[in-house]
């Protein structure tokens, strides 16, 4: 109880965040910002009553970290959020996107509400591999919204030793983002790497890496698609594209894990990259984390419209290398194609 | 108090989507960054003169309280609604009226940033200098209300020196212009400057004639690092003496370079007792000539000068510098930086004193006291952290920070030099100024007899 209120104490209203926070520059109330989410955290604290009001505050942060990327002073905004969404969840105050998030992801084993099996994709069932070092985690994304991609992916993974989690599940992002258990399906995963011997997992996801990385027991080795495969260009035998594209830094990969280089490796290894108008830690969030594009798909969209703005002249393509990204940054209506960074990888192979 | 029907009157002025009585929102618009607080009963956010108008109107009515806010960025719970009622939202007048470059002014609405509006002078060659640690999210309102200024002000003064006109809704609802275009006017009394820094106790801000500068062609930064403050101050003395105006002169000292360096490793400031930091600007000859002026009076007290290397690290050095008063949370991760007695001002001469004196209270109170500052304008930031859970440095805090304020006025200074009084230092006011608080509180009740604008600020 003491950490919480330390961490939430750490706020010193300066208001930075203001200047950042994408939610709070669509909505314009104090409440939609990181500051008044601290605030808020600080008042059920101090008893604030909690209503749908309080509730839609929390769960309209995207959990980008933009704000604890520029915090002055230190303070966790995104972890508050988090665990204050937890203590409400526990006490059964929660939203309807929450409840649904929260039911379909643990009854079913994904958010989406899919029941078909999970590597309904894989052609040969047998390039499961019961022992390997290496484990793909492929994602609810990858998995059922984009069969082909993930085809092509552990095509070019199974060359270098790269099995597949027989029943996985969803890595609990959704539910750890939400206030949430992750629990059940944390454990059915583990249990399976545990079994398969792995040492390293790979994910082409960036709210599976870094919900594998910093959330899941034990000192497993997780890496991004990029950083496996930017460390093995010259066995790839690519051809240089007369293409110029741009590339949009997943919030949950770059800015609140450091990988930067590898996609961008991997990008002008194979044609010109020409950056966003925000990139790298300061990068502009696509609005589709943290639950809402599933609670809040209005705002959501209009996050989206604003990162697409930033999209240079003449380019070709806007590369991401997260599923949900994508998703949303096409939701918004991209004037050039979004793709995955294994789809400008595959453009490139002889 | 308000009821249900006046609330249903404001919506109608500013749209149901503009106006909000939701606890949450009504408990994130109860502090700024100070330790005051104050809930107010409804937050509206107006789009229009005509709107703040007919709100204070209804207002003045019904005797209902209006505190004005701009990005809440204040340390001195100015825009803290003490007794409830109505926070006026202005951010969202956020819009550049105009732009009148040949006449070398823009004019704004209240709620733009600052930054905001550098960005968009900045193509055209021109700038608005005051420039607060806070200029990428205060408003430009807000920097009028409080006479606001910052790291360059030692050379282009402050936010006043920068107001032509105002237009001002006043208690009753009424609309005044005061000032004009033109580059000066004597036409009767300064209304302008009356209401710079009168912190929303007279009237409401609705728009801003703002007098621009042509962006400099040079700028050069020195680092000069020093055994302790003492002689840091003793330098700035010596530097200003000698016939140089630098357009910044800031002062570090030990713990403030640890937290900036723990903010942004990539800074690498030299850990010295203290380091001033120099900003010239202007044509070429006169930057050079600046620089040769600061190293010479600098180098009998310096342990180490050097310049910054390029655009970059100066861009750097003062974006970290900007965030240095919040930064000094990180030194401790159970202490947080507590803004009170933070902002007092000396005569220039009194400065090495000054921060002798800090240092004597850091002692007595066992508390540690960092420094910084616009060491060139007098200006001294002294930064305290403490454990917010633990009543004892809440005692000795508020002890220093009394002691602190009361010797800069003994020395002849202010308890606030750029933040504002609001009510974080109201109680000083009879101190500091006498029985010129009189005429202070003559002219509030006779612009707002009823004192509902912003009441309990600023002793009046």
């Amino acid at each position: 109880m003491e950490k919480d209120l330390r961490s939430i104490l750490k706020c010193v209203r300066c208001g930075t965040c203001r200047s950042v926070c994408p939610v709070f520059e669509e909505a314009g109330w104090e409440s939609a910002s990181s500051r008044g989410r601290m605030l808020i955290a600080l008042g059920i604290h101090n008893g604030l009553e909690v209503d749908e009001n309080v509730l839609n505050s929390l769960n309209m942060c995207t959990t980008c970290g933009l704000c604890e990327q520029m915090c002055p002073s230190g303070a966790s905004p995104v972890q508050v959020v988090q665990d204050t969404r937890r203590k409400l969840m526990l006490k059964g105050r929660m939203t309807d996107a929450q409840l649904v998030l929260r039911d379909e992801t643990t009854s079913k084993g994904n958010p989406l509400g899919e029941t078909q099996y999970r590597h309904s994709w894989l052609g040969d069932i047998a390039d499961i591999k019961k022992h390997a070092p290496y484990v793909f985690f492929v994602g609810c994304l990858g998995s059922y919204r984009y069969p082909e991609l993930t085809r092509r992916t552990f095509d070019l993974l199974k060359k270098f030793d790269v099995t597949l989690i027989p029943e996985e599940v969803c890595c609990g992002s959704p539910l750890l983002r939400t206030g949430s258990d992750p629990d059940s399906l944390v454990s059915k995963n583990m249990e399976q790497i545990k079994k398969i011997g792995a040492h390293t997992i790979i994910t082409g996801c960036a709210g599976c890496y870094t919900t594998l990385k910093n959330d899941y027991p034990g000192d497993l080795k997780v890496i991004h698609v990029s950083e496996f495969l930017a460390e093995r260009l010259p066995e790839m035998d690519l051809k240089h594209l007369d293409l110029k594209v741009t590339y949009h830094d997943p919030c949950h990969l770059g800015r609140c894990n450091g990988v930067f280089d590898a996609p961008r490796k991997i990008i002008t290894s194979i044609c010109e990259l020409k950056e966003m108008k925000s990139h790298h830690e300061q990068s502009r969030c696509c609005g589709a984390g943290g639950g809402v594009l599933k609670g809040y798909p209005d705002l959501s969209m209009a996050l989206s419209k604003k990162r697409l703005e930033e999209i240079p002249e003449g380019v070709d393509y806007l590369v991401t290398s997260c599923p949900l990204c994508r998703t949303n940054l096409q939701r918004g209506g991209p004037k050039v194609e979004v793709i995955d960074i294994l789809d400008l990888l595959k453009m490139a192979m002889k | 108090m308000l009821n249900v029907d006046l609330i249903e009157k404001m919506g109608n002025i500013v749209g149901t989507e503009n106006i909000s009585v939701a606890s949450c929102e009504l408990y994130c618009y109860s502090s700024d960054a100070s330790q005051i607080r104050g809930m107010p009963e409804v937050v509206i956010k107006p789009r229009t003169t005509a709107q703040v108008s007919d709100i204070v109107r209804l207002a003045y009515e019904h005797n209902i309280p209006v505190t004005a806010r701009g990005a809440g960025t204040g340390l001195s719970g100015g825009c803290v609604p003490l007794e409830g009622g109505i926070v006026l939202d202005m951010s969202g007048m956020n819009r550049i009226v105009e732009f009148d470059l040949d006449n070398l002014q823009v004019i704004v609405e209240p709620g733009i940033v600052q930054e905001k509006l550098n960005k968009a002078l900045e193509p055209y060659g021109f700038f608005f200098p005051p420039d607060p640690g806070s200029s990428a999210m205060c408003t430009i309102g807000g920097l009028i209300a409080n006479n606001g200024s910052g790291m360059r002000s030692v050379k282009y003064g402050t936010t006043r020196s920068y107001v032509l006109g105002l237009e001002i809704v006043m208690a009753d609802g009424k609309i005044i212009k005061t000032g004009s275009k033109t580059m000066k006017t004597v036409a009767g009394y300064s209304l302008t400057d009356l209401f710079v820094g009168s912190e929303g106790t007279l009237g409401i801000i609705t728009q801003a004639i703002i007098k621009v500068r042509a962006l400099p062609k040079e700028r050069s930064v020195i680092f000069a690092s020093f055994k302790t403050p003492e002689l840091a101050g003793k330098a700035v003395v010596k530097v200003l003496s000698s016939g140089i105006v630098p357009s910044a002169c800031e002062i570090l000292d030990s713990n403030i370079i640890r937290a900036l360096n723990n903010y942004d490793p990539k800074l690498n400031l030299p850990q010295a007792g203290a380091i001033l930091l120099f900003e010239v600007d202007g044509s070429e000859a006169e930057v050079k000539e600046g620089i040769n002026l600061i190293v010479k009076a600098c180098e009998d007290l310096a342990s180490a000068i050097r310049t910054a290397s390029d655009k970059k690290e100066r861009d750097e050095i003062w974006a970290a510098r900007r965030l240095a008063g919040a930064a000094i949370s990180r030194l401790d991760p159970v202490r947080t930086r507590v803004y009170v007695g933070e902002d007092v001002g000396v005569p220039i001469k009194e400065i090495p004193k000054m921060l002798h004196k800090v240092d004597e209270i850091s002692k007595e109170f066992d508390l540690p006291i960092m420094t910084y500052g616009h060491i060139g304008d007098g200006n001294l930031h002294t930064g305290m952290c403490i454990d917010m859970l633990s009543d004892e440095d809440w005692m000795k805090l508020n002890a220093a920070a009394d002691k602190i304020h009361r010797t800069a006025i003994e020395l002849g200074g202010t308890v606030t030099a750029e933040h504002g009084v609001g009510s974080a230092r109201s109680e000083y006011m009879r101190l500091e100024l006498g029985s010129a608080l009189d005429v202070m509180i003559t002219i509030k009740k006779a612009l707002d007899p009823k004192g509902i604008l912003n009441p309990g600020k600023m002793g009046v």
